[in-house]
């Protein structure tokens, strides 16, 4: 067999090697969620558990209405006991990711300063309820 | 992409390993023969059973893991046709067995999902344990399960019926039986080993009770590298535990002390033992003992050095003249046969492999099953890492696999496993 042929099979053979692995690649950047997000989102709807007893990293997604508490019946259930049985509410509306505290008995603290009243969040809060730490994101 | 365009990318990945057989075949001085059309064969059945139970049983799987894992079959078989064409048609029955027992799987979980794993983990562990001291067993009784030596090391058990001898790695099913277990453990312990509270300034502190489990895997991962005088394994053992242990409690306190550990164990470990001190120095100085223990090395190196960009081509290097070439050195013989260029595909397809595991790991729905994707895949992305690194001198050589392309069969069944639970944790993803 001549020489040439073989070295042409070769080149063809490695080509389509990287034509197959480059086909997946581009349509792996889906699976991965890279290019899903590529539209900004105006509004934080995501809440991550930063510091707590249970998992931390824990992400929630506020889609509609998110109750935080002790009780198992609550959406997010902390296991800290400075916390309420339904401890505070998360709204999702028009005016954005918004923290109702349920008139809970130690209070909930948005960076720091006590809630009295309802109150919007924008990305990077840091909401409070005894050592359990959520941020905004 | 579709389940179609699956099915159309291992149509590709048959044709291509064909296409490997055809070319060493042509550069050999013969022609298109019999195993050419074997080979078409015999993927086109391994791997389209594998997609009809993925339709079939879980349809709602990634569709990427069965493509790249039927790419790098193709390679690998392609290669280990050329330096041996007798191992490369057993590899061809290992792969219809592999793909036979993934099937099975798909087939056994198919309503139960996963969750027996999680359930019976101490049951698994077990199972781990003895599957590991099976070599063990006496080679000369005549029950015909035998314990065997092969290569110096007792990691084999050879099992005969009449005429047909079957070897295999039972240490292999092991290793994934123990991620399983190390998963369902994790699971339900990582609250408690992250709940530490001591803090010095910024540094939050593990209590001293929290290390005993990272102690237990560290001592039987060097009482494996002593007493079994394997190398690759005992890091694997540690290192896995040490990721699922961080990834679980995301305490990168325990990565350091881990670290420091291996590092100390590692010292010791290359003073005090022969074995390793000699794979250190083969590592460090392959040059210095040319005919000796630097000898693997040094015509790995030769070899991908002679590949340059483009290669040989297949069947026209000389890849035979690395000892193990089929098995912990197929890579060398990529690098050497179809240079650079092949060998750089070849990682990518790794690499996008990993991504596509770890993926399922992030959207998986619970712990259990984010720890079993991220150590399943860890254990593939390392077993890689290692022995490319081992060949290419990054790391000292250990003697492992090379996941879907080395020959083995032991290695070929397990990998194929890990990659049909791969596929079922991604058809459990919430929507």
């Amino acid at each position: 067999m001549p020489a040439l042929i073989l070295t042409l099979l070769k080149l063809i053979f490695v080509a389509l090697l990287f034509l197959f692995v480059w086909q997946i690649s581009r349509a792996i950047t889906g699976h991965l969620g890279i290019g899903v997000n590529r539209v900004p989102t105006r509004r934080s709807k995501e809440l991550v558990l930063i510091r707590g007893d249970d998992v931390s990293g824990e992400r929630f997604k506020v889609e509609d209405v998110l109750v935080l508490g002790r009780s198992p019946q609550a959406d997010i259930v902390i296991n800290d006991p400075y916390a309420s049985e339904f401890h505070m509410r998360f709204v999702s509306g028009d005016e954005g990711l918004v923290l109702h505290d349920l008139g809970s008995t130690n209070g909930t603290y948005v960076n720091g300063r006590r809630v009295t009243a309802p109150q919007v969040l924008v990305k990077g809060d840091a909401v409070q309820v005894g050592k359990t730490v959520l941020e905004v994101r | 992409m579709s389940r179609s365009a699956e099915a159309a990318f291992l149509l590709g990945a048959s044709s291509l390993a064909s296409f490997g057989v055809a070319m060493a075949n042509l550069a050999g001085g013969g022609g298109i023969d019999a195993q050419v059309a074997l080979t078409f064969l015999v993927f086109l059945i391994a791997f389209g059973s594998l997609h009809l139970a993925l339709r079939q049983w879980a349809p709602r799987a990634n569709l990427f893991l069965l493509p790249l894992v039927a790419v790098l079959t193709a390679v690998g078989l392609t290669m280990v046709y050329r330096l041996d064409p007798g191992r490369a048609g057993l590899q061809r029955w290992w792969l219809l067995i592999a793909a036979g027992l993934a099937v099975g799987i798909l087939f056994a979980v198919r309503s139960t999902g996963l969750e027996p794993l999680r359930r019976y983990r101490y049951l698994l562990l077990l199972g781990a344990l003895v599957l590991l001291l099976l070599p063990l067993l006496p080679t000369d009784w005549s029950i015909p399960l035998r314990g065997k030596t092969v290569n110096g090391s007792r990691l084999w058990i050879e099992f005969v019926a009449g005429p047909i001898g079957i070897q295999f790695q039972p240490g292999e099913i092991a290793k994934l039986l123990l991620v399983v277990f190390l998963a369902s453990y994790l699971a339900e312990r990582h609250a408690v080993l992250a709940s530490g509270t001591r803090t010095i300034g910024r540094l939050r502190l593990v209590e001293p009770r929290q290390l005993v489990p990272i102690l237990v895997a560290w001592t039987a991962s060097f009482g494996v590298l002593i007493y079994q005088r394997d190398l690759g394994a005992s890091l694997l053992l540690f290192a896995v535990f040490l990721t699922l242990l961080y990834m679980s409690t995301g305490r990168a306190a325990y990565l350091l002390i881990g670290t420091g550990m291996f590092t100390v164990g590692a010292f010791v470990a290359w003073q005090a033992f022969s074995h390793v001190e000699r794979r250190v120095i083969a590592w460090l100085r392959p040059f210095s003992d040319f005919d000796g223990a630097g000898y693997q090395i040094a015509q790995g190196l030769f070899a991908m050095g002679s590949g340059s960009l483009a290669g040989s081509g297949v069947g026209l290097g000389r890849p035979e003249l690395i000892p193990f070439a089929q098995t912990d050195f197929l890579f060398a013989a990529i690098g050497e046969e179809l240079g650079l260029a092949g060998a750089v595909v070849v990682l990518c397809a790794y690499a996008l492999l990993a991504a596509v595991g770890f993926g399922i790991a992030i959207r998986s729905r619970d712990m259990f099953r984010k720890l079993l994707a991220a150590g399943l895949t860890f254990v593939l992305g390392l077993q890689t890492f290692l022995i490319i690194g081992g060949v290419v001198r990054i790391l000292p050589l250990t003697g492992i696999t090379l996941p879907f392309m080395s020959y083995g069969g032991s290695s070929l069944v397990s990998n194929m496993v890990l990659i049909a639970v791969l596929a079922r944790l991604s058809h459990e993803e919430p929507a």
